[in-house]
């Protein structure tokens, strides 16, 4: 049943034998995956496979990396994103990421929230950027614990909360994909179960692409499965199906904890 | 004799440090578990035989000159000495002591002579007194030392103790000499506010301080308002900084977020070198490239009223003098904002121009204050280039156009030649002074201010 639904959504990213190199170092290998709209994909794998770097090919983000170079297609809605008529701020405005550690800019709270909508203009006035920092933060689940105290600043917040805080901060935008980037490990377990339930919800209006270590995490939070192992992406599947029957030997290797 | 009274103290530390330590190492070879590490017990050796025997020296040195000159002074023959003031009498030790190191000059008295002699075998036996005590207090440390080596003995507390000691010795004496300065400072100033009533330095507005000091001189009247030359102080360091500033923060800016790696490693020590240019060197610049180009510029072809020296020269080029603090000390403050706050920016669509100005400027305003302020004290104390291409005569004015002076040029140009410290114009420096030292400390106070207050946002 879960299947049938799963595989009707359209797909929002496909990627075609995308390689990263690092200077010398061949960091992904060949992967094609196809992700789908208004689905939670996780990215497993052990350390230094290559998941967080395949990640950031996908709003761009390893341009700021001097040395890293991408090659092969990936495409947000047919559109090519490495073409040479594609703006990476503009596309990084469509494919929002949030990061490993809380990182609140040293500004307010509203500030912190209101940073995108600013710069992409999306907000005629003051009353309508109220309403976008107002729904991003009820979207991240914060709007009850901080909406008297909106003037103060983002980095006074507990972890849990400046973890929402960049969630916010990220949907405030109104992105069509959402990149987290093992969002959860900076966080203890009541914040953590928190963002989870939050990333539940967020699978409504976004296409979520999650990189975690923690198998249980995936497990709880995604509908589709990436294993990465050395650079490649050996099973992709129904999050159902690889944790209870993957097909690949290494896939069950890791998941059974033989290595990682 | 100092001398060697200095090695032997280093030598026989050493050596309780060593005896010290290897007792201990033999305790732990014997199967003991030591409370403290060998080394411990070594410093404690080091410490109880070196310190109080350092001391000693020092104090001993201290009063040995004075002690000396008072027994060579009372065995001056009476006739000699006879009806003589404290100033000749100090003349005549001056002299024995003269004589006593071999610097003789004329013909010296047969009294003198004696005198030096007699001094010199003081001298003598003060030293070997001195060297003989130092080796009882070292072979005395050493040996309550090396008794203390025990299993149970708490060496290492007793070496953290000195060593805090030691360092709360430093801080102190940096503390002292501060205190000393200012206090030197107010006391030279009150000398001279009691010469010149306070309110006719705070409110005057003319400052012509260079008084007679001897009845032959021709010399001006004497005013000693201090408003014209804190005002050409402001006014230079205001241009100054109106130069350095946007300068060194815009090629900080593009140096750290958007030049290629290559331009940086050529562009950054050659931006680096400015720093190292001595300010004798940007005074020549000043007066013999700026103030002429100004005045064909300014005055030949617009047709200004340019006076040969201007605060414009010398605020200008001693702007390009600041370029470097400024330039470094935001180029650190802008490395030092961590890489996740770049990336979050990034991630949300802003442009590299926008990163910078909305997240990485804010973020390291406390580094760029920081260089601000260090900048500004430079500006406000520089004294070379503003000598050169500024002038010496107070004008009440901020027409950048026009020659000014600043407090230090003329701190300089009163304690330069005929000097008198009871007299106003050699005492004015010291209320200039410490009229400097206030609007310093004052600044500094605002900049931390400023500094603690966006520190606390950013943590």
């Amino acid at each position: 049943m879960q299947d049938a639904i799963t595989n009707a959504l359209a797909i929002k990213v496909a990627c075609d034998k995308v390689n990263v190199h690092y200077g010398d170092t061949h960091a992904i290998k060949d992967v094609s995956i196809d992700i789908q709209d208004k689905t939670v994909t996780a990215f497993i794998g052990p350390s230094g496979c290559g998941k967080s770097t395949f990640l950031r090919c996908i709003n761009r983000m390893n341009d700021t990396i001097d040395i890293c170079k991408v090659t092969g297609r990936i495409e947000l809605e047919g559109d090519d994103i490495y073409d040479a008529g594609i703006d990476p701020v503009q596309l990084r405005a469509r494919v929002g990421m949030v990061f490993q550690k809380p990182n609140p800019f040293p500004k307010s709270i509203y500030d912190n929230v209101a940073y995108g909508p600013r710069i992409h203009g999306i907000a005629a006035g003051k009353a309508e950027l109220d309403e976008i920092v107002e729904s991003a933060l009820r979207k991240a689940a914060l709007w009850n614990e901080v909406k008297d105290r909106l003037q103060s600043p983002g980095t006074g917040l507990s972890g849990g909360q400046q973890q929402r805080l960049c969630i916010a901060r990220a949907i405030a935008t109104a992105p069509e994909v959402l990149l987290m980037d093992e969002p959860c490990s900076a966080l203890d377990p009541i914040a953590t179960a928190q963002v989870e339930d939050l990333i539940h919800e967020l699978r409504e209006n976004y296409s979520v692409v999650i990189v975690t270590h923690s198998m249980q995490q995936a497990a709880r939070v995604s509908q589709k499965t990436a294993f990465f192992h050395l650079g490649f992406m050996p099973e992709y599947d129904d999050t159902e199906k690889i944790f209870s029957n993957p097909s690949d030997k290494r896939t069950q290797d890791y998941i059974t904890g033989r290595f990682g | 004799m100092v001398g060697y009274t200095f090695l032997l103290i280093l030598l026989l530390s050493a050596v309780g440090f060593v005896l010290n330590r290897n007792a201990a190492q033999e305790l732990r070879a014997g199967g003991s578990r030591l409370h403290s590490l060998p080394v411990f017990h070594g410093g404690y050796a080091l410490a109880l035989a070196g310190l109080p025997a350092l001391i000693f020296v020092l104090l001993w040195l201290m009063f040995e000159g004075s002690f000396v000159s008072a027994l060579v002074r009372a065995s001056l023959p009476a006739e000699a000495v006879a009806g003589l003031g404290a100033g000749e009498l100090s003349l005549i030790m001056a002299e024995v002591q003269q004589t006593a190191s071999g610097l003789i000059f004329g013909e010296p008295a047969q009294y003198v002579r004696d005198a030096a002699a007699y001094y010199n075998t003081l001298h003598s036996i003060s030293d070997w007194a001195m060297f003989a005590l130092v080796l009882f207090i070292l072979a005395g440390g050493i040996f309550l030392a090396r008794r203390s080596v025990a299993t149970e003995f708490r060496a290492r507390q007793r070496v953290e103790k000195v060593l805090s000691g030691l360092m709360i010795f430093a801080s102190v004496i940096a503390i002292f000499t501060t205190i000393g300065i200012v206090a030197s400072l107010v006391f030279e100033a009150a000398r001279f506010f009691a010469l010149v009533p306070i309110t006719d330095f705070l409110f005057g507005t003319a400052w012509e301080p260079q008084i007679a000091i001897r009845p032959d001189q021709i010399a001006g009247a004497g005013a000693f308002g201090w408003l014209p030359v804190i005002l050409g102080t402001l006014v230079i360091t205001f241009i100054a900084l109106l130069v350095a500033v946007p300068v060194g923060l815009l090629s900080a800016i593009y140096l750290n977020e958007f030049a290629s790696p290559l331009l940086r490693k050529i562009a950054k020590p050659i931006l680096e070198v400015l720093a190292g240019v001595p300010t004798v060197v940007y005074g020549f610049f000043a007066i013999l490239v700026v103030a002429p180009a100004l005045r064909s510029f300014g005055g030949d072809t617009l047709g200004l009223p340019i006076s040969p020296n201007t605060a414009l020269a010398a605020g200008s080029v001693m702007g390009v003098m600041l370029i470097p603090f400024i330039s470094s000390f935001a180029d650190d403050a802008l490395t030092a904002v961590p890489r996740s706050m770049r990336d979050g920016s990034l991630a949300l669509g802003a442009t590299q121009s926008e990163t910078v100005l909305k997240v990485l400027f804010p973020a390291a305003i406390p580094g760029i204050v920081g260089g601000v302020l260090l900048a500004v004290s430079r500006a406000i104390g520089e004294t070379m280039i503003v000598v050169m291409a500024a002038g010496l005569i107070a004008t009440l004015t901020i027409n950048p156009l026009d020659s000014v002076t600043t407090v230090t040029v003329q701190i300089v140009t009163l304690l330069i030649g005929d000097t008198s410290f009871d007299n106003p114009k050699t005492l004015a420096a010291f209320a200039l002074g410490l009229m400097l030292f206030i609007v310093t400390l004052a600044l500094n106070v605002v900049a931390l201010r400023v500094v603690r207050k966006y520190r606390e946002l950013y943590d």
